[in-house]
């Protein structure tokens, strides 16, 4: 898709939004884009456009997972589909395809970043300790950064108490 | 420190920040996401969705979009209380909203659950606990697709993690004005935030009105987004008071204030996009105390008079000469009655 202002390169951010009362989607490349002050920080934030730079993911992506048509039994996805409309079908699909959707991921949200933010209830004794685990790591890192061992002391002694704990299950 | 010029309105930093608002999206686990939902098990998700929250105790209105007149739609838009996407393909997708408006939840947006609180003012973590509280209803009943390192599973991978986007929408007219705000955007990327105009298309921002959102949902806690966010949102205040101490003191400015004032109180016709632009200066010397404009009435009107909002009001789709003549009178008749 060209840029609807310059009509020379290809667009790569894509704004849904309200305008004189009306609906509308406009499509800029990435030079437009900064030109009007409307850069994202992710290009083609909440599109599906697989195949365009800065994209989700990407067409390298399938191509270096290999042709095995392991298929999402939830929705039928598999992860060529998910590169074709550059979005999984349905939740599973991040487990089915994890390893595969491993580089892009990273790509998006950074190497070590794991999630440390609300759980909901149903999740298992084994997600909360992980969880908890995960949390008491990073707090961790930071007391090691900050150079407050003795505060490190105590939280390595409580990461290695669950982690014990996790080993029993 | 600088305080500003809250004294003037109603609302927590409400001279700057109009709204603070956040998004939570969740989905149900071992569903397809929305766009791969046939209109029966969209409805599925509907009828799972309000039985949950009605067994939770929580009473909202149920609007269904595809029975909304276009402009209907556009004007749930125009208040921030949809998505502009939410508005169109609407076949299964449900709005639900509380009496008072500050909570929607979009059924089948790009993810089956979508969150929404809106708070006055710089108010994120009110925003965030009102939202949170439908979170856990919906919880009780439901299962949310959720990964350990993953969060919430939602269908946008960037929306991993936590699912939440905190936002505020900010009026920024000396910042905007003096072109403070070109500078400060590739800051404010750095720092994982996105920013752009609130209203008007890709090539404007019109009547000086940023929204601020967050970028990162991984990596991170809900309490962390929010404080980083607002932390940026009062630096932003700050500079834009800086900023508009000078910049009132200019002849050359007081001057577009008081011509503003003086088209808005006597303007049989009125575009938006001339109302937003004289509203903006009319608000910044009000503010200043160079005019006896209400700031939180016009932030008010900045949203009740768009095109759509207008069409509602009359009850019909009208033409854009007389919006703008409906929008003159409404304009005049609250200007003229502030002023005395
Ligand atoms: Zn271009
Ligand atoms: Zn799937």
């Amino acid at each position: 898709m060209l840029c609807q202002n310059c009509q020379r390169a290809d667009a790569t951010t894509h704004l849904k939004r309200i305008a004189n009362g009306e609906y509308t989607e406009i499509h800029l490349c990435a030079e437009c884009a900064a030109a009007l002050g409307v850069t994202d920080v992710f290009p083609g934030f909440g599109g599906g456009f697989g195949n365009l730079p800065g994209a989700a993911f990407s067409v390298t992506d399938v191509r270096r997972a290999g042709n095995r048509a392991l298929r999402c039994e939830t929705c039928g996805f598999t992860f060529e589909d998910i590169t074709r409309t550059g979005k999984p079908g349905c939740p599973d699909c991040y487990r089915v395809f994890g390893e595969k959707l491993k580089p892009s991921l990273q790509k998006i949200h950074g190497r070590s970043a794991v999630h440390t933010g609300k759980i909901p209830n149903g999740a298992s004794e084994d997600t909360l300790r992980e969880h908890r685990i995960t949390e008491l790591k990073e707090k961790l890192n930071r007391a090691i950064d900050e150079q407050n061992f003795e505060q490190a002391a105590q939280l390595r002694d409580e990461i290695r108490r669950l982690s014990a704990e996790e080993a029993q299950v | 420190m600088s305080t500003g010029t809250n004294a003037k309105t109603a609302y927590p930093q409400g001279d700057t920040v109009l709204s603070s608002r956040v998004r939570l999206a969740r989905n149900i686990d071992g569903v397809p996401f929305p766009v791969r939902l046939n209109a029966t098990r969209r409805a599925a998700v509907n009828r799972k969705v309000c039985e949950t929250l009605q067994k939770a105790g929580k009473k909202m209105r149920v609007i269904d979009m595809s029975r909304l007149y276009p402009y209907e739609a556009v004007a749930l838009a125009e208040r921030h209380l949809i998505s502009p996407e939410f508005t169109s393909g609407t076949e299964g997708r449900v709005l639900l909203l509380t009496e008072d408006e500050r909570i929607s939840i979009m059924l089948n947006e790009e993810d089956h659950i979508r969150i929404q609180a809106i708070e006055p003012g710089l108010a994120p973590e009110q925003a965030y606990r009102n939202a949170a509280a439908y979170d856990d209803a919906l919880d009780a009943g439901l299962r949310f697709a959720f990964d350990n390192r993953l969060g919430y599973l939602n269908q946008n991978p960037r929306d991993l993690g936590t699912g939440l986007r905190v936002s505020v929408m900010m009026h920024l007219p000396a910042l905007s004005k003096t072109g403070g705000m070109s500078k400060f955007a590739s800051m404010i990327a750095k720092l994982g935030m996105n920013v752009r105009g609130s209203y008007g298309d890709a090539a404007s921002v019109k009547g000086d009105i940023f929204r601020i959102s967050n970028q990162v949902s991984m990596g991170i806690t809900e309490a962390e987004a929010i404080a980083n966010l607002k932390t940026l949102a009062m630096q932003i205040a700050t500079r834009e008071h800086t900023a508009a101490a000078d910049f009132v003191k200019d002849i050359g400015v007081r001057d577009r204030i008081t011509r503003a004032e003086g088209v808005l109180k006597n303007a049989m016709l009125l575009s938006t996009d001339e109302m937003m632009e004289m509203l903006s200066w009319v608000r910044l010397g009000a503010l200043y105390g160079l005019n006896g404009a209400d700031p939180d009435a016009i932030s008010e009107m900045f949203v009740s008079l768009q095109p759509a909002a207008l069409n509602v009001t009359a009850g019909a789709k009208l033409t854009s000469a007389q919006r703008d003549e409906l929008r003159a009178e409404y304009v005049r008749r609250k200007l003229n009655a502030d002023g005395e």
